[in-house]
């Protein structure tokens, strides 16, 4: 349906010029937040200032698992200065029996917040919580998801340790079930969760390799640059609050519901965002902090998140323990897949990624036989979230250096296995549900690996020699990868003003991705209006916005340009009638282009400032006095609070779609490791994506490479440390966690896309903020696992320490198994 | 009492312009002064609360502990030289570039524009059990919980642990104590001038002290004498990430070769040990050898001999065989085509 | 079930817990030049001198301008330049040199504002993001070069980079990609956009040249 649509078989389809056929969509411009970030007069939440304003500041809990048994505020309170302090009673209810709590009388994990402290300044504030007396009681507590699986292992709280689907309850394995641990493969007792298609008994017979790995994955926190602080103070009855989040429009209605109150009794503001990638889908509880004691205190609060607080609440990706088996046949097809994974989902609800691991390993590799076991288990570790591509990283980190080491097994080449098994088309993936299996819309991966391997020179690569001089040794990797990449069923909200202008109501947030700008101008194209007349208001939720997605899921590029698509189309309909009920004639005849709406035969016509005047004029459904009713009721309140300020126009998209939306990513490395050092250098790195229609190209190179590069954090080094024996957190700092650095990555590194639109969305754009994520990651362990061999490493990150002690023994050496190492 | 790592805690904050008055205020206050150069290490324990000094003692407005000048055919640099000003100074880089190369590996550009020499080599150990205020024999406590059967101790020590396992951390220290550097302290009792090597103090010693300094005293300058000046010279510093990161150990050699052979040498390895580690019995064994790769293959399993690795922390064997092997015997470079 | 046998930092966990006492040891090595001995500090702020840390009058060079505030002594230039001159363009995100996002210039050379305390700049030039355009409102051209290249995305570390390469170029004005990258190494991008903030800096660096040029 696409307008670019190629022909239906896959593998005829052609890279295709970026812009090609377009005024605005695919061209490079300059988004309109810029002049603000780069001036330093962008505000984020914590740069707001209010008369009055407090300081709020948290007391958080120094034990993994603990029950409150008494307090002494006195001294604190009597420190000079100080203006309450909120506790566990005064904050609203979980949101159900294990819910996270905005501040707990129980903790679950080191760092969880108990006490918030207001004072008139933070120093004041530090010094009182200083004075505070907190009497715990220590309670069990469980840092690995093993140990609590063992045999009368602990239990992270009362109800047990592993998530059957929203209920907690008690699971541990038998001794017998323990007994692979004791030679590095991961134990593989009962697992709530499971699900296969297949034969898989007859794929694995059939095989001419077979390979049975176990693999751990590192927890990994987000670490947005901007700590999640935020600021709010109650006026006339309306909360107003400064914050960051990943939607302006998504996180009004959790804070209404977290506080109990009315949604339009909520002001957010959050123009800017620095970073969330997946920690700030709709903000988090401790929002509500500043929230409550503002109202207690009858004053603005700034809640100021340092650093080392941002650790424990920042959320994080959850590590996976993992073990699958994977038969091939003598071309390095799969022809069997056994998964099994275990999710540390930290202290607060079941993680996502447990399911989504299952779903993008059957999509990437399309194995004909397949069965996935999920456990997701509950720790006293941080809460953690969705981080790009949660699960998929995993699930391609576990699975990829198997790939790797079957192709130099089978003697074929890395590429041409992963063309083997690649998805393609309208590929199926996860489990058979009533009677079927999903299947994606399209998937040109093969394209894009075929490609990308013809840039990188990969051929050119594999065959160079020497592979070791002196004391390096090169090493090439590829990787496929794959995200969803979009969702339906959202609005658009225009005005055309007496001005002449454009004005977009955009209900993303603003993270940098620029997609909160980028997708109108899929709008702006299908009203053939110069980008230079169009304006975007954003970051203010009583800027009245359109029913919007979350900037999560990587769906917003897919799931808005087509809200914008439709958008467009209204728009242009409501110019037409018009200019045929002021003029004269059928809508039909008129056209618009270039800020007018005309008759092509006449010329008679009106420019969109005329048009916008007779809208007001005409009213109705004109000028947002009678909303399109085939909206969200939140876009129509929002139009007709617009009403007469314009041609008011808001559409939905209601576009066919058939399957579910997925963007990918061929990523390719080369690094040079240090034998005598363990040191490894990345010197080169590619990502070609197949993420649809490019929408905005020095954008989407933003993100392709940038996502690369946190998946390549996960290989480099990320982790989180835990002391298991007193459940506390040692790496809290970036010199200890670990972050990539700009000398960490290749200084030229290369992105492309094959710029083929998706056939089952109107502009043929996907999302891509995840897609990549776990192909930098994978790319970086295979191009090791080819300079070093197959018994290096089992876990990532792989540092100096994991290549010096395993290359001087022979095999992995690291402790097999164990979390938070 | 509720924990909160954040915020420094109130102090009065002493300018002293020159060293005398300097002397004269941490005189005074005694153990209630922290003296304060560049801070980079200062205002971890500051922030973090675990610190609270009543004074801090800024030293950053007395120049004549600042500056490099010649000095008996060396150099000498002032303690507050920043690592900076050090790496570019035409002096260091062409006779004692070793020196400069070390300082270069230092954290990162805006810390080294402000993090001083004398900090370098006076800072503090960063076990992650300390800098979190556990209460460990350094922190004047029990116990040691890096040293356990489950403590993390991938950064400990390999060497020279005594109840506490932490590494010192500094880049600058071997390659000033390769360079034979001395180091001049302002005591109570006047100038003393000491070894490189001799400055630092571990925990067989003292284990709540890092270094030789008492309440009172500073570290006014490091002196290099010309024996070494434009020898042949190895630093490798190997750190996890390329910017900030520690070292997991460095290595820091001079060397003068005549006829082929070595005829003298100094040695040193840093992040193995409680203190930086001179490796005299090395110097001992290569002196009078070719730099070659056999004797560079000897000096390496030499050099990790008794050797006492941690759970997580076998690595930093080979890695110090193998740093030591390429600082003797140089390193095999990598010629692609 | 694994429990604690001395306590984490600072809780006071039931009387098994407590017989062990958090103790404050002062270990001055960190200190430069220091007193490198221990002592056990009050941890009772009433048992301190009265008047601890109080503000003065400063005069600072921000900008080009000269800007009173009342400076408290433990308060870091950050601090100063976001609370007390309303400069919100120097972020804050570590607070401890680990980021590079409160970059600014003291005399033309970056520093972390978060690790420098304001009564140690009394006699320096200090220039923030705000001050980076020309006083008509022109832009710097790495400011230019962020417009022109979409650089960066959440723009969080965009000031701390944009200083840390300003002062960079002043010692450097044609550097190769590697060497602008070592020279702007001390800043973290969390969007790990590093590709396209080099991309940016380089462009900005050749418009520089340019502008020096005409």
């Amino acid at each position: 349906m696409s307008d670019q649509a190629q022909s239906g078989n896959p593998a005829d389809a052609k890279p295709i010029p970026f812009g090609q056929g377009y005024k605005l969509i695919g061209r490079d411009y300059s988004t309109p937040d810029l002049p603000a970030k780069v001036t330093g007069r962008a505000k984020y939440a914590e740069d707001f200032r209010a008369e009055g304003m407090l300081f709020a500041k948290l007391v958080l809990s120094p034990m993994p698992h603990a029950r409150l048994r008494g307090y002494d505020l006195s001294r604190a309170l009597a420190l000079p200065g100080v203006r309450a302090i909120l506790t566990p009673a005064d904050v609203p209810p979980a949101a159900g029996p294990h819910g996270e709590r905005v501040l707990t009388a129980e903790p679950m994990f080191q760092g969880d917040p108990v006490m918030a402290v207001c004072a008139v300044d933070e120093a004041t504030a530090a010094e009182a919580i200083e004075k505070i007396e907190l009497d715990f009681e220590a309670l069990p507590f469980v840092i690995d998801p093993l140990d609590s699986l063992r045999p009368n292992g602990p239990n992270p709280r009362a109800e047990g340790n592993v998530w059957f689907g929203r209920e907690l309850k008690p699971l541990k394995w038998t001794e017998a079930d323990f007994a692979s641990y004791a030679n590095g493969q991961l134990p593989m007792g009962h697992a709530p969760s499971a699900w296969s298609y297949g034969d898989l008994d007859a794929g694995f017979r059939n095989a001419a390799l077979v390979l049975d790995r176990s693999f751990v994955t590192p927890d990994v926190s987000h670490q947005c640059l901007e700590p999640r602080s935020a600021m709010a103070y109650w006026q006339n009855g309306k909360l107003v609050i400064h914050t960051g989040t990943q939607s302006t429009y998504q996180t009004v209605p959790a804070i209404a519901r977290w506080l109990g109150i009315p949604q339009d009794k909520i002001v957010l503001v959050s123009e800017y965002t620095g970073g969330g990638f997946g920690s700030k889908v709709t903000g988090t509880m401790i929002m509500l902090v500043p929230a409550l004691l503002a109202k207690k205190v009858h004053a603005p609060v700034m809640m100021r998140i340092s650093r080392e607080e941002e650790q424990y609440l920042g959320r994080a990706r959850p590590g996976f323990q993992g073990r699958m088996k994977i038969g091939f046949d003598r071309g390095g097809r799969i022809t069997a897949l056994d998964m099994f994974v275990i999710c540390d989902s930290g202290a607060y609800g079941s993680q996502f990624d447990v399911i989504a691991s299952g779903n993008i390993v059957s999509l990437l590799y399309q194995p004909p036989a397949m069965r996935w076991r999920g456990v997701s288990a509950m720790t006293n570790t941080p809460t953690r979230s969705a981080q790009s591509a949660p699960g998929g990283l995993q699930g391609i980190a576990i699975i990829e250096p198997i790939l790797a080491e079957a192709a130099r097994k089978l003697k074929v080449d890395q590429v041409a296995l992963r063309m083997a098994n690649s998805a393609e088309g309208p590929a199926e993936y996860g489990p058979v549900r009533e009677g079927q299996r999903a299947h994606a819309t399209s998937c040109f991966l093969k394209q894009a690996l075929a490609h990308g391997a013809e840039q990188f020179q990969w051929s050119q690569r594999v065959a160079q020699r020497p592979r070791r001089s002196g004391t390096k040794i090169r090493g090439v990797g590829v990787s496929l990868s794959a995200f969803s990449g979009g969702t339906i069923g959202y609005d658009g909200l225009l005005v055309i003003t007496p001005a002449g202008k454009v004005r977009f109501h955009s209900g993303i947030g603003n993270l940098g991705t620029e997609s909160v700008i980028d997708v109108h101008r899929a709008a702006a194209e299908v009203l053939d209006v110069p980008w230079d007349a169009c304006e975007v208001v954003w970051g203010d939720s009583s800027r009245l916005l359109p029913y919007t997605c979350a900037s999560d899921g990587s769906q917003t590029t897919h799931a808005m340009t087509r809200a914008a698509h439709a958008l467009g189309l209204e728009c242009r309909r409501r110019l037409q009638e018009v200019a045929a009920r002021t003029l004269g004639g059928a809508p039909e005849e008129y056209e618009v282009a270039n800020l007018r709406v005309f008759h092509p035969g006449s010329g008679a016509g009106m420019s969109f400032a005329e048009a916008a005047r007779h809208a007001i004029a005409l009213g109705g459904i004109y000028d947002g006095h009678q909303p399109n009713p085939g909206v969200h009721p939140a876009t129509q309140a929002a139009a007709a609070a617009l009403a007469g300020q314009g041609l008011v126009a808001c559409a939905r998209d209601r576009f066919p779609h058939d399957g579910g939306t997925y963007s990918y990513v061929a990523a390719f490395a080369e690094v040079e490791v240090d034998v005598e050092t363990g040191k490894y250098f990345i010197t080169d790195f590619l990502a070609y994506g197949d993420v649809g229609t490019v929408l905005h190209p020095k954008s989407l190179g933003g993100q392709l490479l940038g996502r690369s590069t946190l998946g390549m954090g996960h290989a480099l080094g990320q982790k989180w440390v835990y002391d298991p024996h007193y459940g506390a957190a040692l790496a809290r700092r970036f010199y200890q966690t670990k972050p990539p650095t700009i000398l960490d990555v290749p200084v030229d590194m290369q992105w492309n896309a094959l710029n083929i639109p998706d056939p089952q969305t109107p502009v043929g754009a996907r999302g891509v903020g995840e897609p990549p994520v776990g192909g930098g990651c994978a790319a970086i362990l295979n191009a090791l696992s080819d300079a070093l061999g197959d018994e290096i490493f089992r876990r990532a990150p792989v540092n100096a320490d994991t290549i010096l002690t395993s290359l001087e023994a022979g095999r992995p050496m690291q402790l097999p198994l164990a979390t938070g190492i | 009492m509720a924990v909160v790592r954040d915020i420094m805690a109130p102090f009065d904050l002493l300018q002293p312009s020159t060293a005398a008055e300097a002397q004269r205020l941490l005189a005074r206050y005694g153990a209630d002064a922290w003296v304060l150069a560049g801070g980079m290490d200062s205002f971890d324990w500051l922030k973090d609360r675990i610190k609270k000094p009543a004074v801090v003692v800024d030293l950053s407005g007395v120049t004549e502990l600042r500056g490099i000048r010649p000095w008996n055919g060396g150099l000498e640099i002032g303690a507050m030289t920043t690592l900076a000003e050090v790496a570019n100074h035409p002096g260091v880089q062409k006779n004692f570039s070793l020196l400069a190369d070390a300082v270069r590996h230092v954290a990162s550009p805006q810390i080294r524009n402000q993090a001083t020499l004398g900090g370098n080599v006076s800072q503090d150990v960063r076990c992650w059990y300390y800098r979190a205020g556990w209460p460990c024999y350094r922190a004047a406590g029990e116990t040691c919980f890096a040293d356990t059967p489950v403590g993390r101790n991938r950064e400990h020590a390999i060497f020279g642990a005594d109840r506490c396992v932490a590494v010192h951390p500094s880049d600058s220290a071997p390659a000033l104590i390769a360079l034979g550097a001395q180091f001049v302290l302002r005591t109570a009792s006047g100038e003393r001038v000491i070894e490189a090597e001799d400055y630092f103090v571990g925990p067989n010693r003292e284990i709540t002290r890092i270094n030789l300094l008492q309440p009172g005293d500073l570290l006014a300058s490091i002196r290099i004498p010309s024996d070494f000046a434009g020898a042949r010279f190895y630093f490798e510093k190997v750190r996890d990430r390329n910017v900030w990161d520690f070292p997991l150990l460095n290595v820091a050699s001079a060397m003068r070769v005549s006829g082929g052979v070595i005829q003298s040498v100094r040695l040193a390895v840093n992040a193995a040990a409680p203190t930086p580690l001179r490796l005299r019995r090395v110097e001992a064994a290569v002196a009078g050898k070719p730099p070659d790769a056999s004797t560079g293959a000897m000096a390496g399993e030499l050099a990790v001999q008794g050797a006492v690795p941690l759970q997580f922390n076998a690595f930093k064997i080979p890695l110090m065989r193998n740093l030591v092997k390429r600082a003797i015997g140089g390193v095999e470079k990598a010629v692609w085509a | 079930m694994p429990e604690p046998e001395a306590p984490p930092p600072g809780a006071s966990a039931g009387p098994a817990l407590s017989r062990r006492k958090f103790i404050l040891g002062v270990i001055a090595g960190g200190a430069v030049v220091s007193a490198a001995s221990y002592r056990l500090l009050a941890p009772r702020a009433a048992s301190r001198p009265a008047l601890l840390g109080g503000e003065r009058l400063l005069t600072l060079r921000v900008n080009g301008r000269l800007r009173r505030a009342e400076v408290a002594q433990q308060e870091t230039l950050a601090w100063t330049l976001r609370y007390k001159l309303g400069l919100t363009g120097t972020k804050l995100a570590c607070d401890r040199a680990e980021c590079g996002s409160c970059t600014v210039l003291l005399d033309d050379v970056p520093h972390y504002a978060c690790s420098v305390l304001t009564h140690t700049v009394r006699n320096r030039a200090v220039t923030t993001v705000e001050g980076l355009a020309a006083p008509d409102g022109k832009l710097h051209p790495l400011q230019q070069a962020v417009i022109a290249e979409q650089g960066f995305q959440c723009a969080f570390c965009m000031s701390g980079f944009l200083m840390a390469a300003a002062g960079f170029l002043k010692t450097n004005p044609n550097p190769t990609r590697t060497e602008m990258a070592h020279g702007v190494s001390g800043n973290l991008c969390r969007c790990q956009d590093y590709s396209k903030i080099l991309d940016t800096l380089m462009h900005g660096a050749e418009l520089m040249r340019k502008g020096a040029q005409a």
